[in-house]
């Protein structure tokens, strides 16, 4: 399995297991220095899968927003060019794919730390194969880092994939 | 068409900086033409802003004089409402355009990135209304306009703009011109129209409408934009977001939000980028793991070892 650390604090892109399976119940553990992280990934065929946008912005706030109330509503789609608007600001987006055979994982801790030294457990509050990339102003188009990265997959297999003769 | 379908063709209209305009009388393709702009809506925190533009023949002014309009800030709502029936009423040989901009392009233009002022914008729609009379066909001779900033800097660039038409920009026009007196009659009905039946693009469930004047300094819109707060989204887009009243509110209640063409905070930006301290540089070295390669920096990933 290979995980790439995408973008923000929350969001992973993960390669799914080799054997299609409808229910991953993968525990997935990671290291470093004294504590370990445990990764649940549960049930994610199951998991939920709400609407993720990305924005062109950092907001210093960890939590619930009311995303469908004032933001989601307000998207106007036409002449095939996504525009929004956030705190007055103007947005344009496109819908970005996962890159195949990945899923996007949104994850929570329900528990913070209170040293490094503690070991951590860290869940899957839902999934993702499509999220919406807004940039400020100017549409997004292929030069962006973000819709770049979704082809890194792709590279990487030609580059470290076995090759047959 | 009744008062209540035009109320609706105002709402339905309104979103997103469009022109609503009444047939143009034949007599103004034909006779020397005078025109009034003004605009209604430039204060307030709330609502659209909206422009406008009157005009009839020359030698018929005294005849716009008879319908009794003045300065529509001296008048009643109703007594607004009821001149801009008797101007509809008169479409023989007067006509009228609207150029309505909402909110939202009001925010957004103000706060783009190669900064949009309110002026500039008011001026553009002003020449863009100018313009619009003249491709329909009127045959301007002369233009009267309250002025946005300096008078004088005004006139030349209308003047620059439309060579022929003779333009006068004179501060309290509205009151002294009855040709932009209509104008101004015109603009302030389809801005009442437009706060008064606003429908909100959010999914706002029983939005209490008692917003007052939408000026910073009217307790009711004051109460209002206290309580429509949302600490992420700040406002709906019904809300100037460029108005420093929302600038402050924000500030003080709602969460921040940093972009990355922030002036204020260059310093902060910098540290959030991982600007080493100069200490650093005398710390034991442990070089950690080697630089990523800039084809993963540029696409923003990262090998993970950890969350």
């Amino acid at each position: 399995m290979c995980v790439f650390y995408a973008v923000t604090s929350c969001v992973i892109v993960c390669e799914e297991g080799t054997q299609t399976s409808t229910e991953i119940r993968n525990v997935f553990r990671m290291s470093s220095n004294a504590s370990v992280t445990t990764l649940q990934l549960g049930l994610v065929a199951q998991a939920d899968r709400p609407p993720v946008h990305f924005l062109p912005c950092e907001i210093l706030q960890d939590g619930p927003a009311e995303v469908s109330r004032y933001f989601t509503s307000a998207v106007k789609n036409r002449k095939h060019e996504m525009t929004v608007s956030f705190r007055g600001r103007g947005l344009k987006g496109q819908e970005v794919s996962c890159p195949h055979g990945y899923t996007g994982l949104v994850l929570k801790e329900d528990h913070k730390p209170a040293s490094d030294q503690e070991d951590r457990t860290v869940r899957v509050s839902s999934v993702f194969h499509h999220f919406t990339y807004w940039n400020l102003e100017t549409p997004p188009t292929s030069d962006d880092g973000v819709v770049m990265a979704m082809a890194w997959p792709e590279l990487a297999e030609a580059i470290h994939g076995s090759v047959d003769d | 068409m009744s008062r209540r379908a035009k109320s609706k063709h105002f709402v339905d209209r309104k979103l997103d900086g469009c022109r609503l305009s009444s047939a143009i009388p034949d007599i103004c393709r034909t006779s020397d033409c005078c025109l009034g702009i003004d605009e209604a809506g430039r204060g307030p925190v709330l609502g659209p802003m909206v422009y406008g533009i009157c005009f009839c023949p020359i030698d018929r002014k005294e005849d716009l004089k008879e319908l009794k309009v003045a300065d529509s800030k001296t008048l009643t709502e109703v007594e607004r409402e009821n001149l801009f029936q008797k101007l509809d009423e008169a479409k023989g040989f007067v006509g009228w355009a609207l150029q309505i901009l909402s909110p939202n392009t009001i925010s957004t233009s103000m706060l783009q990135r190669t900064k949009y002022n309110l002026n500039a914008l008011s001026h553009d729609a002003a020449i863009g209304l100018v313009q619009y009379a003249l491709d329909c066909g009127v045959q301007l001779k002369e233009v009267f306009v309250d002025t946005v900033g300096p008078a004088e800097k005004y006139q030349d660039k209308l003047s620059q703009r439309f060579p022929g038409v003779e333009v006068t920009v004179r501060p309290k026009a509205d009151s002294l011109f009855p040709i932009v007196s209509a104008a101004s009659i015109c603009a302030k009905v389809a801005r009442d129209h437009a706060v008064n039946s606003w429908k909100f693009v959010e999914d706002l469930v029983d939005v209490d409408l008692e917003y007052g004047s939408g000026y910073p300094n009217d307790p009711k819109t004051k109460s209002w934009l206290q309580k429509y707060l949302d600490p992420v989204f700040g406002y709906p887009q019904f809300v100037r977001f460029s108005w420093s009243t929302t600038r402050t509110l924000l500030d003080d209640k709602a969460v921040a939000v940093h972009w990355d063409d922030d002036e204020e905070d260059g310093e902060k930006a910098a540290a959030r980028m991982n600007c080493s301290s100069m200490l650093s540089y005398f710390a034991k070295g442990q070089s950690s793991a080697r630089e990523t390669h800039r084809f993963f920096s540029e696409r923003r990933l990262q090998s993970l070892d950890t969350l």
